[in-house]
C-alpha cells in the first residue's frame, strides 16, 4: 500500500479521499490555497501545504505548484479527486514522468474520452449504441443543414471538447439551426478554447442513466449498477438515485454490460462512469464517459457496500479486483441530494459567506459527505457545493421518506441553500411516482419575474 | 483608513463607553475591541482579497495587532516579511559548503539574492525588493517551504 498520497483537490472531495486514506493507513497530504486555510480538508489531513493564491488557476489548477508540493512531501501517488485536474491528461502524464502514480486511468483513456466526437467514433466501431449524429466535426453551415435534415429535428449541437452540460444548443427547425450552430461554436471557443462542434439527434424527455465502472490493471472490468441523474437544472445534477426506477431488470443488465463494453473499448483502468440517455421507448444511447469518480458516487457505495475511493487506491497500487460481476449485489434504494450554497429564489445566485448555524441530519439510513462546519466561511472562488445528503432504505418510497426527514432536520444558515428546493421536489407526485426525465425541473417548476423558482400546479 | 481616523474611532468608543466597534469602508473592515485591561485594541483588519462577491469575505491580510500574550505582534512600520512565492525547498546558499547568501544582521540591497527555492529540480533565486538589514532568517537550510511561508524579516533602510 502507498505510504503517502497527495490529494490535488479541496472541499468535500478532499475530505472524502482523506477518509479513505486514513482507513487504509495511508498518510494524506492536502494542498490548499490561501482562501482555504481554515478548510476542513486542511484540518483533517496528516500534512497540508499551501500552494498559492485563492483563484483556482493559481492553486488547484497550478500543476507546477502541485507537483512541487508532491515532491517536497515525498508522496508516491496523487489522487486528483473529481473536477480540477482529474480529467487533465497532461497532468496525468506529468505525474507519470515524475514517477508519481496518478490514481485514475491512463492518460490515453482520459484523452480519448475527453474528445466527445472521437469517443463517439470509438463507440460506433465497438457496436455501442450512440445517439444518431454526425460522424465528425461540422465544418460549415451547409453541412449543418445536411446533417440536421438526415437525422431529423430537433437536433442538438455540442462542443467536441466540452462536457459537464456546457456548450450545447438545441434547434427545432431550419430557421433556428444556423444561429444555434454559430452560437454553439462561439460558446465552445469561449469555454473550451476549441470551436469544434458536432450534431446529434435531440432525444426528447430522456432519462439520464449512468453506470459506475471499476477496472483493475489486469483487464478485469466490472460495473456497479446504474444511477438515475435525471433531476437536473441547466444540466447540473440536483438529485441522483440508484437503482433507476421503472427500468426493467433485463434492460438494466443490458445497459450495465454495454458500459463494460465501453470501458473495454478504451482499455480503461480505475474508476469511471459511462453516461447514457434512455428514451421513452427504452432505447438507450451512449452519451459520454467520465474518466474519474463522480460527485454522486456515494449512492453506488451505499447500495453495493463497496468503498469506491479505497478501491481506486487499491487498483492504483496494483491490486486485483477482489470481486467478479456475480459477486456484486444491490441492496435497497439510495438517493442523494446535492446541497449548494445558492439562492433558489434568486435564480440560484451563489450565496458564499459565513455559516453561523449548521446541523446535519443523522439517524438510520443517513450519510452526509461535507466539508462544511458551523463557523466556516464559504469562499467565493470555487463551486457552491457544500454537502451531500445520501439516504439508503429498502424501497424507493421509504428512501424518499428518509430523505424528507433528513432535509427537514437540516439547518444551515444564514447562507441560502437549495434545501427548500429539494423539499419541494421530494413532495411532487411525479417525482414520487418515479416519472423523472431531464426536463423534470423545467416542466414542474417555473421561474417567476423576480427569479424565484416556483412550483407549477400539479396535474389532476 | 488613516491614523487620525483610527484615533477618532477609539475616542468615540471611550466617549460612549462602547466595548466593540466595527467599521467597513470601501472594502476595508476594521474591528476595535476593548480588552480585559480596558485598553482598546484593533482585533482584526481585513481587505477584500479579490472581486466577484462583495459581502462577506474576510481574509485577513495582516495579522492582528494585539498585545495579548500568545499572539504575533505586527511588525513596526519599517519591517517587512519576505514570503515564499512558491512551494519548494529552501536553500540558504548557492551550493553546499559555500557561504550562505545572507546572514542575520547583514545589509541587503534591492535585487540582492536572498536564497534559493528549489521546485521540481529548478533552482529559483529569490531576490530582495527592499534595501536594509536582515533582522531574522525564519527557515533553515534544506527545509521544505509552502506558498506564502515567511522566510526573512528585513528592516527597511
Amino acid at each position: 500500500m502507498f505510504n503517502r498520497i497527495l490529494i490535488a483537490n479541496r472541499g468535500e472531495v478532499a475530505v472524502r479521499v482523506i477518509r479513505a486514506c486514513r482507513e487504509l493507513g495511508v498518510r494524506s497530504i492536502a494542498v490548499y490555497s490561501k482562501a482555504d486555510r481554515d478548510s476542513l480538508h486542511v484540518r483533517l489531513a496528516d500534512d497540508a501545504i499551501c500552494i498559492g493564491e485563492a483563484p483556482s488557476s493559481e492553486s488547484y489548477l497550478n500543476i507546477p505548484a502541485i507537483i512541487s508540493a508532491a515532491e517536497v512531501a515525498d508522496v508516491e501517488a496523487i489522487h486528483p479527486g473529481w473536477g480540477f485536474l482529474a480529467e487533465n491528461a497532461h497532468f496525468a502524464e506529468i505525474c507519470e514522468s515524475c514517477q508519481i502514480k496518478f490514481i485514475g486511468p491512463k492518460p490515453e483513456s482520459i484523452r480519448l474520452a475527453g474528445d466527445k466526437s472521437v469517443a463517439r467514433q470509438v463507440m460506433r466501431k465497438a457496436n455501442v449504441p450512440i445517439i444518431p449524429g454526425s460522424k465528425e466535426i461540422i465544418k460549415d453551415q451547409d453541412e449543418a443543414f445536411r446533417v440536421a435534415k438526415k437525422f431529423g429535428y430537433p437536433v442538438i449541437i455540442k462542443a467536441a471538447a466540452g462536457g459537464g452540460g456546457k456548450g450545447m444548443k438545441v434547434a427545432h427547425n431550419d430557421g433556428k439551426l444556423i444561429s444555434a450552430f454559430l452560437t454553439a461554436q462561439a460558446e465552445a471557443e469561449a469555454a473550451f478554447g476549441n470551436r469544434s462542434v458536432y450534431i446529434e439527434k435531440y432525444i426528447k424527455e430522456p432519462r439520464h442513466i449512468e453506470v459506475q465502472i471499476l477496472a483493475d490493471s489486469y483487464g478485469n472490468i466490472l460495473h456497479l449498477g446504474e444511477r438515475d441523474c435525471s433531476i437536473q437544472r441547466r444540466h447540473q445534477k440536483l438529485i441522483e438515485e440508484s437503482p433507476a426506477t421503472g427500468v426493467n431488470e433485463k434492460l438494466k443488465r443490458r445497459i450495465g454490460e454495454t458500459a463494460v463494453r465501453v470501458a473495454k473499448a478504451v482499455q480503461y483502468e480505475n474508476a469511471g462512469t459511462v453516461e447514457f440517455l434512455l428514451d421513452s421507448d427504452d432505447n438507450f444511447y451512449f452519451m459520454e464517459m467520465n474518466t474519474r469518480l463522480q460527485v454522486e458516487h456515494p449512492v453506488t457505495e451505499v447500495i453495493t457496500g463497496i468503498d469506491l475511493v479505497k478501491a481506486q487506491i487499491r487498483i492504483a497500487v496494483g491490486e486485483k479486483l477482489k470481486w467478479s460481476q456475480s459477486d456484486i449485489e444491490f441492496k435497497g434504494h439510495a438517493i442523494e441530494c446535492r446541497i449548494n450554497a445558492e439562492d433558489p429564489d434568486r435564480e440560484f445566485l451563489p450565496s458564499p459567506g459565513k455559516i453561523e448555524t449548521l446541523i446535519w441530519p443523522g439517524g438510520p439510513g443517513v450519510r452526509v459527505d461535507s466539508h462544511a462546519y458551523a463557523g466556516y466561511h464559504i469562499p467565493p472562488y470555487y463551486d457552491s457545493l457544500i454537502g451531500k445528503i445520501i439516504v439508503h432504505a429498502p424501497t424507493r418510497l421509504e428512501a424518499i421518506a428518509v430523505m424528507q426527514r433528513a432535509v427537514k432536520e437540516t439547518v444551515i444558515g444564514p447562507v441560502k441553500t437549495t434545501l427548500p428546493l429539494h423539499e419541494k421536489i421530494l413532495n411532487r407526485p411525479r417525482y414520487r411516482e418515479g416519472k423523472v426525465s431531464t426536463n423534470f425541473i423545467d416542466t414542474q417548476f417555473t421561474t417567476s419575474k423576480i427569479g424565484a423558482l416556483e412550483e407549477r400546479p400539479e396535474e389532476t | 483608513m488613516t491614523i487620525k481616523e483610527l484615533k477618532e474611532m477609539i475616542n468615540l468608543m471611550e466617549e460612549h463607553g462602547l466595548s466593540e466597534l466595527e467599521v467597513e469602508k470601501e472594502g476595508l473592515k476594521i474591528r476595535l475591541k476593548r480588552g480585559p485591561s480596558g485598553k482598546i485594541v484593533p482585533e482584526s483588519i481585513s481587505y477584500p482579497a479579490a472581486p466577484a462577491h462583495s459581502t462577506h469575505r474576510e481574509t485577513s491580510a495582516i495579522p492582528p495587532v494585539g498585545q495579548q500574550t500568545g499572539r504575533d505582534t505586527m511588525e513596526a512600520e519599517n519591517v517587512i516579511i519576505v514570503r515564499s512565492p512558491m512551494v519548494g525547498t529552501f536553500y540558504s546558499a548557492p551550493a553546499p559548503d559555500v557561504a550562505p547568501y545572507m546572514e542575520k544582521g547583514e545589509k541587503v540591497s534591492v535585487g540582492d539574492v536572498l536564497c534559493i527555492i528549489e521546485a521540481m529540480k529548478l533552482m529559483n533565486e529569490i531576490k530582495s525588493d527592499v534595501s536594509g538589514l536582515v533582522l531574522d532568517i525564519l527557515v533553515e537550510n534544506g527545509q521544505p517551504v509552502e506558498f506564502d511561508q515567511p522566510l526573512f524579516k528585513i528592516q527597511k533602510a
